[in-house]
């Protein structure tokens, strides 16, 4: 076993949230987890919508606002996500589906900031022209937050 | 709660029954009289009623634990009630998600889909008779005496504790809907966890549909808040089916988790309180959907009155205390 890995399961916080039983503990983390996950993927997927034609009479521009709530959302689960996996790192690094799970996070936020950078602040996005690849990304951010939901949920299970 | 549990099913029993028949009714009236305000109130009246169906259903699950307990209680008449109850529910939540949405079309186009409407129509009614049936079966479960044949009810009784583990039953007085099979409860229950792949997939469309709802919620919300002015309420209500799609993905996974595994929920007092803010949510949904607040009074530009943004704070908190209390089904509850 990896030394370092022991002494980070063994420490007091990686104890704390694992096998305190308190409800401020591993509890509090889960939820956090699911909280940001739910902001990151649910406000990228409901802008990736408005992308693809839905709500037509909502204007592009300003959604640009809501990518620091997506931040925070991505903030929060990422944050919570390396306290839950000190509890467990020397499973949780043996398993592919994490690591497929880690490349699909990866490519959804990679994605995200393109759909920011290409349609939220392009060039043309004052005249509500969308960029010819607009709908690609918003169709590849729908799919990376489905793919990274799935995988994840199965880190518990494979 | 000063009363348990198989006494609030009892009560909330007569929301699908006598709600329902009234929502029906009112529908049909609507029809006859061509009232397009009959008919908002009649949809209207279908959604909350298969709002209040899911405490109505729930509640008899956790009764179904206390009840299997006693010694003079039979599995099979419990099993027989539950199944005509289960496809009730699946009914209710047919005819409750079509009325929804007849409702957002009108409210965008102030035109009634007709044909929708018509479905709702014979979901209402298919879900009546169930409710009547499992209403029957219902009283049957400690009433004898509503049993035509009470003696052969008795020695069926008897059969089914000699045989607990779905032995054919022989005698005829046995309700059809107790007989083994996916299409009951019990059954369907079975079926599900005999399947393993089948709960670890059904929590993955969980987490897919929690994000779809949250992030419109969010977004829609925030615009009844106050935020994001420059367009008006009206174009933000046309991604609000996109959060229904993920309320029925979520309803349809979470039913199967409570059918498969009825017993890590009956008495989950986080499943209570899942289900309180649940309601508090899907009134909401009904208020920011169709209600004349929030349509009229979030044009572009504007800043929407006090009631409007409380109404949208609403919709945020409640979906978030929803996912809370999921999330902590198994610390505060006793699910894994």
């Amino acid at each position: 076993m990896d030394p370092f890995l022991e002494s980070l399961q063994q420490s007091a916080f990686a104890r704390f949230v694992g096998e305190s039983g308190s409800l401020l503990g591993y509890p509090t983390v889960l939820f956090l987890h699911t909280l940001g996950l739910g902001t990151v993927a649910g406000v990228n997927a409901a802008v990736a919508l408005r992308v693809l034609g839905f709500a037509r009479n909502v204007p592009i521009e300003p959604l640009d606002r809501l990518f620091p709530i997506m931040w925070f959302g991505f903030i929060v689960s990422a944050l919570s996500g390396l306290a839950l996996l000190v509890t467990d790192p020397v499973t949780r690094l043996h398993q592919t589906v994490f690591y497929v799970k880690l490349l699909f996070v990866l490519l959804a936020v990679i994605n995200m900031q393109m759909m920011r950078s290409r349609i939220f602040r392009g060039p043309a996005v004052s005249s509500g022209v969308l960029p010819a690849n607009a709908r690609t990304l918003a169709m590849a951010s729908l799919f990376l937050w489905i793919g990274a939901t799935t995988a994840g949920r199965l880190i518990a299970y494979i | 709660m000063n009363i348990n549990v198989p006494h609030l099913h009892l009560l909330l029993n007569h929301i699908p029954t006598i709600g329902g028949a009234a929502a029906f009714v009112l529908l049909i009236i609507a029809f006859v009289r061509k009232s397009d305000d009959l008919k908002r109130i009649a949809l209207e009246a279908t959604y909350v009623v298969a709002l209040f169906t899911f405490p109505a259903y729930l509640s008899g699950v956790g009764a179904q634990q206390t009840l299997l307990e006693m010694p003079d209680i039979s599995q099979l008449f419990v099993d027989a009630h539950w199944t005509a109850a289960l496809w009730t529910f699946v009914l209710m939540q047919l005819a409750g998600a079509l009325s929804w949405l007849a409702l957002w079309k009108w409210r965008r186009t102030s035109v009634w889909p007709t044909a929708m409407v018509g479905v709702v129509l014979v979901f209402s009614a298919l879900s009546f008779a169930t409710a009547a049936r499992a209403a029957s079966l219902g009283g049957e479960i400690r009433h004898p005496e509503i049993i035509v044949n009470a003696q052969a009810a008795a020695e069926t009784g008897a059969v089914s504790e000699a045989a607990p583990d779905g032995g054919a039953p022989s005698q005829t007085d046995v309700p059809p809907e107790a007989e083994a099979g996916w299409l009951t409860g019990r059954g369907l229950g079975k079926a599900y966890m005999d399947r393993n792949w089948m709960w670890p997939a059904s929590e993955a469309l969980h987490f897919i549909g929690l994000w779809l709802i949250l992030g419109v919620i969010l977004l829609v919300n925030m615009r009844l808040m106050g935020f994001l002015r420059t367009a008006p309420y009206s174009a933000f209500h046309r991604l609000l089916p996109w959060a229904a799609l993920g309320l029925t993905i979520n309803v349809a996974t979470g039913m199967m988790f409570v059918t498969g595994t009825p017993e890590q929920y009956g008495a989950n007092i986080s499943f209570l309180w899942k289900i309180v803010f649940l309601m508090v949510a899907g009134l909401n949904l009904l208020y920011i959907t169709v209600f004349e607040g929030p349509w009229h009074h979030a044009e572009a530009g504007q800043d929407p009155p006090i009631r409007v943004k409380i109404a949208g704070a609403t919709a945020i908190v409640s979906w978030l205390l929803v996912m809370y209390f999921g999330r902590m089904l198994p610390f505060l509850g006793n699910a894994f």
